[in-house]
């Protein structure tokens, strides 16, 4: 009977004890409640701690934790219709005040919802497009762009610096949202833009747009190509030209001075007795009658003087 | 990667005496009926089962890739390197392990599934084009992949300053990268741009982990795929055909240069080579016949009516034998007197002509 007490006893011991104690993780911040309310401060060490049997504890992570929202649809300034999504990462820095205004963590989502997601549709929709794809340091100069389609986009200004940029306006929603977050023991240690997209039916528009550009750019080249190889040719058929008609020119003067020459010869030599050289040269100029010719001579021909007789007439 | 193990309850100094305890246990069952003994019997069997519990929850191995995070009582007493090791049993201890020396890796826009035969590495066939579309300063799209790795240098940090320190990883890489390419112009990123996007990725990336204290450690930014949007690509495609046919256009025009102008220079040099040839062989056949002359004109002015007729005579003799037909005419006559030539074979009649 004793020993068995003794177990009951034990056993209330056990239960008791462990009632009385808790842990505290490193990755926590823990407050006691007592019916409900509250109890002395925040304890933040973690560690074994003791309590009554009768009391409660609430348990609040001490860790940085991560808002994500929603992706929102929101116009930018310029009408452009963009898909946002944010992130933000926060904190319980006051418990007790987080117990007492959003009792746990989905009441505290709540409220950042709330919170930031209108704190970024209104800078978002206050603000052009290139502020927030940009950054402050953006610099192009459109004289020295290799892409020829882009100096030519009608609906981008290339050169504009961002008086924004994207680190500004990430900035910007940080303080406007802390400024509209009433006390709820949060700390809001920053807002980030993680992506940001055109909706569906933009995007289309911008990538047949795109498409149409490179098109224009292939046919330039294209056009190009053409352009240069006839300018190309054409040089050679003027070169062509040049080199042939210098050539003829030159065998002309030759073949000119040759003749001049050779006419200044026959000219010396044959000058030096003409009625000679016209009696020789039609001598010659008789072996050209071969079988085809037919010839006529008269009966009183040189030729057939010593035919009749042998005197001299 | 990270395990936890633990158990509640309160704690011992010494293994009790198990001859007692044994004892107990077997006096139990031999025993029967005394409520005392059957008391006792259930302390042993409980204590037994504790003891068991106690030597399953008091050691733990750390693999040489990790290290051990341990907390007593929730609070962080050490880091435990590899190898084998005690701690305090029932869970008083916990032991969160962590791979420090692991480079660890994230990627962005695509994912690898596994290794094919040939160690080449799969892809899954999913899009991710959420997380690699972009905008690009000049507000065109993008399609971006790329990979993030890194280490986790402080184990303690890691574990216990944010609550999701990968997810962060993730959303600020995305954040960095979109903030990066949103500066630049879309024909850069494609091209030159690469280089210097993952050199300042990386260290943006780093900055703001630094700022949440993560315990990170980023190794390398690395692009991987980086394209117009599929929709473009075709289009882009055409760009590089049409350049690469510009060129080959030129070339060829070019090559055609390259080979009529050195023929047109040969033909040229022939051209006049034909003309000198031409020049040289009129001015020696001119001299040749003029020489020629003056000779015949010398021997002719020495006796001049011998010379005429004897070269009269010559060429007549020489060259009436070949003519086909001789007609002789008299003065007077209507007809001539055709000459008959005995020394052709009587194919040719003998008529009258007159031309």
């Amino acid at each position: 009977m004793k020993s068995l007490a003794l177990a009951v006893l034990a056993g209330l011991a056990l239960v008791l004890g462990s009632l009385s104690f808790y842990t505290v993780d490193e990755a926590e911040q823990a407050i006691v409640v007592q019916f409900g309310e509250p109890i002395g401060d925040v304890i933040s060490e973690p560690g074994l701690k003791f309590k009554m049997p009768w009391q409660d504890v609430r348990y609040f992570d001490k860790r940085l934790l991560v808002w994500d929202g929603d992706v929102t649809q929101i116009p930018t300034l310029g009408r452009e219709f963009i898909l946002v999504d944010a992130t933000a990462r926060w904190r319980i820095n006051d418990p007790l005040l987080f117990l007492t205004s959003v009792r746990d963590e989905s009441g505290a989502r709540t409220r950042l919802d709330d919170i930031i997601d209108s704190v970024v549709r209104d800078m978002v929709s206050s603000t052009e497009l290139e502020e927030i794809v940009r950054s402050k340091d953006w610099e192009v100069d459109v004289e020295e762009l290799d892409d020829p389609a882009l100096a030519e986009r009608g609906d981008v200004n290339l050169e504009q610096r961002p008086q924004l940029g994207r680190e500004l306006l990430e900035s910007g929603i940080l303080e406007r949202a802390k400024d509209s977050m009433p006390a709820l023991g949060i700390e809001l240690q920053d807002v980030r833009i993680k992506r940001v997209n055109y909706i569906d039916s933009v995007r289309r528009q911008v990538e047949s747009r795109m498409t149409a550009e490179r098109q224009s750019i292939a046919e330039r080249f294209r056009s190009e190509g053409k352009g240069r190889s006839q300018e190309v040719l054409g040089n050679m058929e003027r070169e062509l030209r040049r080199i042939r008609s210098e050539a003829e020119r030159e065998a002309e003067e030759i073949r000119g001075n040759a003749d001049a020459a050779a006419t200044r010869i026959y000219g010396q030599a044959f000058g030096a007795d003409p009625e000679f050289y016209s009696f020789f040269r039609t001598l010659e100029s008789y072996r050209a009658l071969g079988e085809n010719s037919t010839l006529m001579l008269r009966a009183d021909s040189d030729f057939f003087r010593y035919l009749e007789q042998a005197q001299v007439q | 990667m990270i395990h936890s193990v633990g158990s509640g309850g309160s704690g011992g100094s010494g293994p009790p005496d198990l001859t007692e305890i044994l004892k107990k246990f077997t006096s139990k069952f031999r025993g029967g009926g005394s409520s005392k003994q059957t008391g006792a019997g259930i302390v042993g069997a409980v204590v037994l089962a504790l003891l068991a519990w106690a030597a399953l929850t008091s050691f733990y191995t750390v693999q040489p890739e990790e290290r051990a995070v341990v907390k007593r009582f929730g609070s962080v007493v050490g880091i435990t390197d590899p190898g084998l090791h005690f701690k305090m049993p029932f869970g008083i201890d916990q032991v969160q392990l962590v791979a420090t020396e692991r480079v660890l890796k994230q990627e962005f826009g695509f994912r690898s599934a596994g290794t094919r035969a040939g160690g080449r590495t799969a892809y899954s066939p999913e899009q991710f084009e959420d997380e690699s579309l972009m905008l690009t300063g000049d507000l065109n799209m993008i399609d971006v992949e790329w990979v993030v790795q890194y280490r986790i240098a402080d184990p303690i940090k890691f574990l216990y300053e944010m609550r999701e320190p990968t997810r962060t990883l993730r959303d600020i890489s995305e954040s960095v990268m979109r903030r990066i390419v949103g500066n630049m112009l879309g024909s850069e990123v494609l091209t030159i741009g690469r280089v210097e996007i993952q050199q300042k990725a990386g260290e943006e990336i780093q900055q703001i982990l630094d700022g949440y204290d993560a315990g990170i450690r980023i190794s390398t930014v690395e692009m991987q795929d980086v394209v117009p949007p599929p929709a473009v690509q075709p289009a882009f495609n055409e760009v590089n055909e049409a350049r690469q046919e510009r060129e080959r256009m030129i070339n060829e025009a070019q090559k055609r240069v390259n080979q009529e102008i050195p023929n047109a220079k040969g033909a040229a040099l022939r051209t006049v080579a034909e003309a000198e040839g031409y020049a040289t062989e009129r001015v020696n056949r001119a001299e040749g016949e003029s020489l020629r002359f003056s000779a015949v004109l010398r021997e002719y002015r020495e006796a001049p009516n011998v010379t005429r007729s004897r070269l009269y005579l010559e060429t007549l003799n020489e060259v009436l034998p070949t003519i086909g037909q001789v007609l002789v005419v008299q003065d007077g006559q209507v007809g001539p007197l055709p000459l008959l030539d005995v020394n052709r074979t009587g194919e040719r009649r003998a008529t009258g002509e007159e031309r």
